[in-house]
């Protein structure tokens, strides 16, 4: 995997980097084809200006070549005149020859045109000059202000030279002669007198208007030129009069700079040229490329980019396509590993089970065994039936188990939800496993606090199956003395139409490993050790839990720590009903206020705050002294008083609030292992209210005793003789269990005709005069007709009684889908086999009751 | 859903590509259009009006304030009236050279360029020869201050006006001042005792001096009372008719300069043939030289003194009345013989409008001819500032006196520094009024 995406990192690097040359490449040949261009129009450029200097030198010369052509013309004019000084006096001045001077041979003055005495005196022809022959002057700035030069011409008559003619001329007048703004006006253009170093002529509009500048050393100092080699060359340049071109900044602006000879270096034509102005083409030519190649690059990147995305796209899919193979084999091995892990805990479970059935089936074979063997003699006949009991109770348990394990992993469960109190639920456990903890003395605490909604939908048989596997479990697994703790919680809501509730069973028993805390949930595993190995278990309890909570969306998680104790923690969010009858319940009553008294702060507030959901206040009273107090401060009268029975001298105190609410109900809160609680009970209306509190208790509790009051028989004694002189039909198809239940019955002094299937059961039921059958015992997988389409066929008869007889199911299919089915098909009740005589004795109670009443 | 819009985009953009191709090519084609004349004809009444002015020599890197607030005003001229204004420099090359105000009135009188900026002595020298234009039918005259008509007026005509009122003072380095605890100067003995501690401290030569501006010195004491006194009009009326001598006026303030030169505070050789601020500019700036002289402007250029590592003051010059300010006057006028007269006077109308002249004093912060114009100036000048807000300051030239001043009187000092005697100097004067009372 690694080594794949190594090798994918090193050919996108690989990539990346022939990118990288390509634009190098790219680059290199775009900078090089630029350099040549922009060389070639620089070399372009240099060559048009050099031809645009020697244009304009050629004009200058040409004009400076007309003057002294004209000057020789008008010398031999004037030697043709006689009086040549009065033709010199008569020359009109124009804009080229401002001034016409003549001396004569031999003499050191001579007269002037404009009037005055000429001398040579202030032309310097030293510099050996000519234009065409003719001595040009160095420059000089004349009588009209502006820079001038003058060339003299020899007059000559007759072959000999009788005079010299002087014209001046004004560098004003080239100015004609040169462009107009050159280089668009970028470009600066002076005339330089050659020897002076003297700038004598800056043709209007050249360059920018900063640069008047006076002389060469100006022109340095102005450009900031002050390389000494550059000066030399310059200087040289000038002494053979040769040309000069050089590059130079002028003013932070790349610039050539030029000095040009005219009429062999007399003068010379100087300045600068932006480089940017001289390649301006060039520039262009450039600028064009750069676009070019920029919008090539940003196709290229574009391109690139398009690639990039589509193979990471690619990528993503190849990635996405092996992750999910991983997945798919994970899967498959994780399925394979758990096939591998459930065979083999099913055959360790085979093993177990093999050896937990066979032990008390070994039991009960061996005591009929050794029962047949001492038949005559009573002690032994009786210990040996209780030790086969025992074996065939814990029989059936394994049996239940491992039938809720196999229906639950089938996904056979559904939750039978219906509405319930938890007081009923704290109740029901409450009277189971007290006794059990009881028989190992150790102390069971009920606490449930923050309680909003006791009134909730679910499956309270399920929630009672969980809440006892996990007592029954602490109850186990806590040695003798020790403590065990069962507490409800109330958690907020997150929704208004849900309640969610925490139950937490809390041990101080032996403990768990960490390594069976991660098993303890999974099939067919029991925490073996020479401490626990002691304890009877299937090992399904705690997966059966933990399905059945998942299944009604809850949670559980459980802590544990060796030799200090377990706590399970169970979280369900259970549905609320929306009709909340209760409140109509106290109205009703004309309960508006009830009394506590002696309840600690915690109960205290707890019995007000559930109260008020019902309408219901609450006053509170420390002790029996402080209630005729209470009673002047309240309007109200109190409906009920509840009197905390764990106060000392308790019964004292009921006398006392007897004395003083002498008609008002009476519930003492308590335990059940509460004492006096008899004494309690001899003061009149009065009863007890079983601790924790709960709303639907008290409500029962005041039903019961606004009721007729009927004394409750005791049950014990009731239930002796509940069978005695019935008559029971019975459908079973098993000889067996007909005969144990025809010997059942006959102990408990009733009779019963069996049947073997539902048909004769009907028959026999249609035959029979009414009231012959005080029940019917009906099994239900039976040939010819089963029990489910027997009970209907029964309840069809046009028989008076064929409605109203109890039709009881006893049979081995016994989850409550069954007892579901059994009540669909119009039975009373469900009685799961093997027959529990005891529980037949409740249910028959029940029914006899109940057709008592109507 | 999505990715039908996907595909609906990419047949789109499908769809579009081969019509932007379309466009691009078509963008990049055309077609020449045979037998089009391709040149076009430039403008051949293109309105030139060409500007004689100086050119200082310029430094690399240094901006002429002066020069671009005077570029300004022709910028604004040009965009204005659609001409082309060509500038015609010259600058001497060294004391030898002929100085621009000879070139400048061989220039004028040879109708050589359309307008000029002269220096005061060359205005009334021009003016009185008739040769300048007659400027007061200008609109833009009428808001100019009643001094700078005065300095300007020869012979009833308003013949140049100005785009500042130059006034000279002495530059001081007041930290040198403070290093010898010298008070600045009021009076000549105050002066004469500050260089005398200079000198004493080892500064060679205190005042640094050039051919041109140490007349102002003279102006100072001169007609410190006359201009501030209260019969001004009477005592150059008596100058005029002669009853009074130039020279007495002048007397004291060459033996002041005489005394500075002997006394060695002035190095006159080189006073001499030095041209303005080339020579005494440096050592200023060096802190080696702590007094010079210069006008108004010259404090806020970079070519100049407008930058200092030290703290610089302008004050007036020394005189009986404490420090007196010299105020000058260079102008623009127009030739009569001007080729684009017409042009030039209306070029000029622009460049002494009070939106020229507001442009021209922000950027060179001077003093305004126009009465409409107010700026502040640099700190560095508000000692010489003050004195002329109080009106305390002399003409160095006046169109009033039938003896030019400016000119003149620079021309007698470089005598005094070529070693002229302050009695030759004083005949120089007596024989220039008797010309003037000749003619």
């Amino acid at each position: 995997m690694n080594k794949k995406s190594g090798n994918r990192r090193f050919r996108g690097f690989s990539l990346l980097l022939s990118i990288i040359l390509v634009f190098c490449i790219l680059g290199t040949v775009v900078f090089t084809v630029s350099k040549k261009i922009t060389q070639e129009m620089s070399d372009s450029a240099i060559q048009n200006l050099s031809e645009s200097l020697d244009l304009i030198k050629c004009t200058i010369e040409a004009v400076l070549k007309n003057e002294a052509e004209f000057q020789t013309m008008i010398a031999k004019e004037i030697a043709q005149e006689e009086n040549i000084k009065d033709t010199v006096r008569s020359y009109e001045s124009n804009g080229t020859m401002v001034k016409l001077s003549l001396i004569l041979s031999g003499e050191t003055e001579g007269i002037s045109n404009t009037g005055e005495v000429f001398t040579e005196e202030g032309l310097d022809f030293s510099a050996g000059r000519t234009i065409e022959g003719l001595p040009v002057s160095g420059s000089y700035v004349n009588y009209m202000g502006t820079w001038a030069y003058s060339m003299k011409c020899p007059v000559v008559k007759g072959g000999r030279e009788i005079a010299c003619l002087y014209v001046e001329y004004v560098y004003d007048t080239l100015d004609k002669s040169l462009p107009k703004g050159f280089y668009d006006e970028k470009a600066t253009l002076y005339i330089m007198d050659g020897k002076s170093e003297r700038f004598v002529l800056k043709p209007k509009g050249m360059g920018q208007r900063k640069a008047g500048h006076l002389n060469l050393a100006d022109f340095y100092r102005a450009n900031d030129i002050e390389e000494q080699y550059l000066h030399d060359d310059v200087e040289e340049s000038l002494k053979e009069g040769k040309s000069i071109l050089f590059y130079h900044d002028i003013r932070d602006v790349e610039a050539l700079n030029y000095m040009w000879p005219l009429n062999d270096g007399s003068v010379y034509l100087i300045g600068y040229v932006p480089v940017e102005a001289i390649q301006q083409e060039g520039r262009t030519v450039n600028q064009n490329i750069y676009l070019v190649v920029a919008v090539m690059l940003a196709a290229f990147l574009l391109c690139c980019t398009l690639y990039y995305f589509n193979q990471r796209q690619q990528r993503r899919i190849r990635r996405e396509q092996e992750e999910e193979r991983e997945r798919h084999n994970k899967q498959l091995a994780e399925a394979l590993q758990a096939a591998q892990i459930a065979s083999n805990s099913k055959t360790t479970f085979l093993s177990n089970m093999s050896h937990d059935i066979r032990t008390p089936m070994n039991a009960v074979l061996g005591f009929a065994a050794l029962l047949a063997a001492d038949v005559e003699n009573p002690v032994k006949v009786r210990e040996y039936t209780e030790k086969i009991m025992v074996s065939g109770q814990h029989l059936l348990s394994l049996i239940n188990d491992i039938l809720d394990v196999s229906k639950i992993e089938s996904g056979k469960v559904v939750l039978s939800l219906e509405e319930f109190t938890l007081n009923d639920v704290v109740s029901s456990v409450d009277a189971i496993i007290q006794p059990m903890a009881e028989q190992k003395k150790q102390s069971f605490h009920v606490e449930v606090t923050n309680i909003k909604h006791e009134y909730l939908i679910g499956d309270e048989t399920r929630l009672n199956q969980i809440l006892i596997n996990l007592l029954s479990n602490a109850v186990k697994y806590t040695p003798e003395e020790g403590n065990i703790w069962f507490r409800i919680m109330g958690l907020k809501q997150r929704s208004s139409q849900y309640g969610r509730i925490r139950i937490e069973v809390e041990d101080d028993g032996y403990g768990m490993t960490p390594e069976y805390l991660r098993t303890i949930f999974d099939a067919f595993t029991r925490a073996e050790n020479s401490t626990t190995n002691k304890v009877q278990g299937t090992g399904l309890g705690m997966a059966i839990t933990k399905s059945i909570v998942e299944l009604m969306g809850g949670t559980i998680d459980v802590f544990s720590e060796v030799n200090k104790g377990s706590l399970f923690r169970v979280e369900l969010e259970l549905r609320v009903p929306e009709r909340q009858t209760e409140q109509q319940f106290w109205q009703n009553s004309g309960i508006k206020r009830i009394l506590t008294v002696g309840c600690d702060k915690e109960l205290s507030s707890s019995i007000q705050l559930r109260m008020k959901d019902v309408g219901v206040d609450v006053s509170t009273a420390n002790n029996a002294d402080e209630v005729p107090a209470l009673i002047r401060q309240e309007d109200e009268e109190f409906s009920v008083i509840l009197l905390d029975w764990s106060i000392p001298e308790a019964v004292k105190a009921a006398g006392q609030l007897r004395s003083i609410l002498s008609n008002v109900p009476m519930l003492y809160m308590a335990a059940l292992d509460e004492k006096e609680l008899k004494d309690g009970l001899q003061i009149e209306n009065t009863g007890i209210l079983l601790k924790p509190f709960f709303v639907s208790a008290l409500k029962d509790k005041l039903l019961e005793m606004q009721g007729e009051k009927r004394k409750r028989p005791d049950a014990e004694e009731a239930l002796e003789d509940e069978l005695k002189g019935m008559h029971f039909l019975a459908a079973e198809d098993n000889e067996i269990n007909a005969e144990i239940l025809v010997d059942l019955l006959e102990l408990e002094g009733a009779s019963c005709e069996i049947v073997e299937n539902g048909q004769l059961a009907v028959d026999r039921f249609e035959c029979a005069p009414e009231g012959e059958f005080d029940a019917i015992l009906m099994d239900v997988q039976m040939p010819v007709m089963n029990g489910y389409d027997a009970t209907r066929a029964i309840r069809a008869l046009p028989c008076s009684d064929a409605r109203n007889i109890p039709i009881i199911a006893m049979t081995a299919n016994a989850f409550a889908e069954d007892e579901r089915a059994a009540l669909d098909a119009g039975m009373n009740a469900h009685v799961a086999k093997p027959i529990n005589i005891q529980l037949l004795k409740k249910t028959i109670r029940q029914y006899k009751n109940e057709r008592n009443i109507i | 859903m999505k990715g039908s819009k996907k595909g609906k985009l990419r047949s789109l953009s499908a769809a579009c590509l081969p019509l932007v191709m379309v466009f691009v090519l078509a963008a990049c084609g055309s077609k020449r259009e045979p037998g089009k004349n391709l040149i076009e004809d430039k403008d051949e009444n293109e309105r030139i009006v060409n500007f004689f002015s100086p050119m200082e020599k310029t430094n690399p890197d240094a901006e002429n304030v002066a020069r671009s607030a005077s570029d300004l005003t022709i910028a604004m001229a040009e965009e204005k009236l659609g001409v082309t204004i060509a500038y015609i420099t010259y600058t001497a090359e060294d004391y030898q050279d002929r100085t621009y105000d000879e070139v400048s009135l061989d220039r004028v009188r040879n109708n050589m360029d359309d307008f000029y900026l002269l220096n005061t002595d060359t205005i009334l020298a021009l003016g009185g020869e008739g040769k300048l234009m007659d400027l007061s039918s200008l609109d833009s005259a009428e808001n100019l201050r009643e001094v700078v008509k005065t300095a300007n007026t020869v012979e009833g005509k308003l013949v140049a006006i100005p785009q500042e009122v130059v006034a000279y003072g002495l530059f001081i380095n007041k930290d040198m001042f403070d290093q010898y605890h010298l008070e600045v100067p009021e009076t000549p003995e105050d002066f004469l005792e500050c260089c005398r501690v200079f000198k004493e401290n080892g500064v060679e030569t205190p005042i640094g001096a050039n051919r041109w501006w140490l007349e102002t010195f003279v102006f100072a004491q001169a007609y410190a009372d006359l201009y501030n006194g209260e019969d001004t009009d009477s005592e150059i009326a008596a100058l005029n008719s002669g009853k009074v001598k130039y020279s007495d006026y002048m007397r004291p303030g060459f033996e002041f300069l005489q005394e500075l030169i002997a006394r060695g505070y002035i190095d006159a050789g080189k006073a001499a043939v030095s041209e303005a601020i080339e020579a005494e500019g440096p050592d200023f700036l060096a802190q080696k030289t702590p007094i010079v002289m210069a006008y108004w402007s010259a404090a806020n250029t970079e070519t100049a003194y407008g930058k200092t590592d030290f703290e610089m003051q302008v004050i007036g010059f020394p005189s009986s009345r404490g420090q007196m300010p010299v105020i000058s006057m260079t102008g623009y006028a127009v030739g009569v013989g001007a080729e684009h007269a017409e042009d030039a006077m209306e070029t000029l109308n622009i460049l002494v409008s009070d939106e020229a002249l507001q442009t021209y004093a922000e950027k060179n912060r001077v003093i305004s001819p126009s009465k409409n114009v107010e700026v502040d100036c640099v700190p560095a000048l508000e000692p010489l500032n003050n004195k002329i807000k109080e009106n305390v300051y002399v003409l160095g030239s006046n169109a009033g006196m039938k003896v030019e001043q400016w000119g003149n009187t620079c021309q007698i000092v470089r005598k005094l520094l070529e070693g002229a005697s302050v009695d030759e100097c004083m005949e120089a004067f007596d024989k220039l009024q008797e010309e003037s009372l000749n003619q």
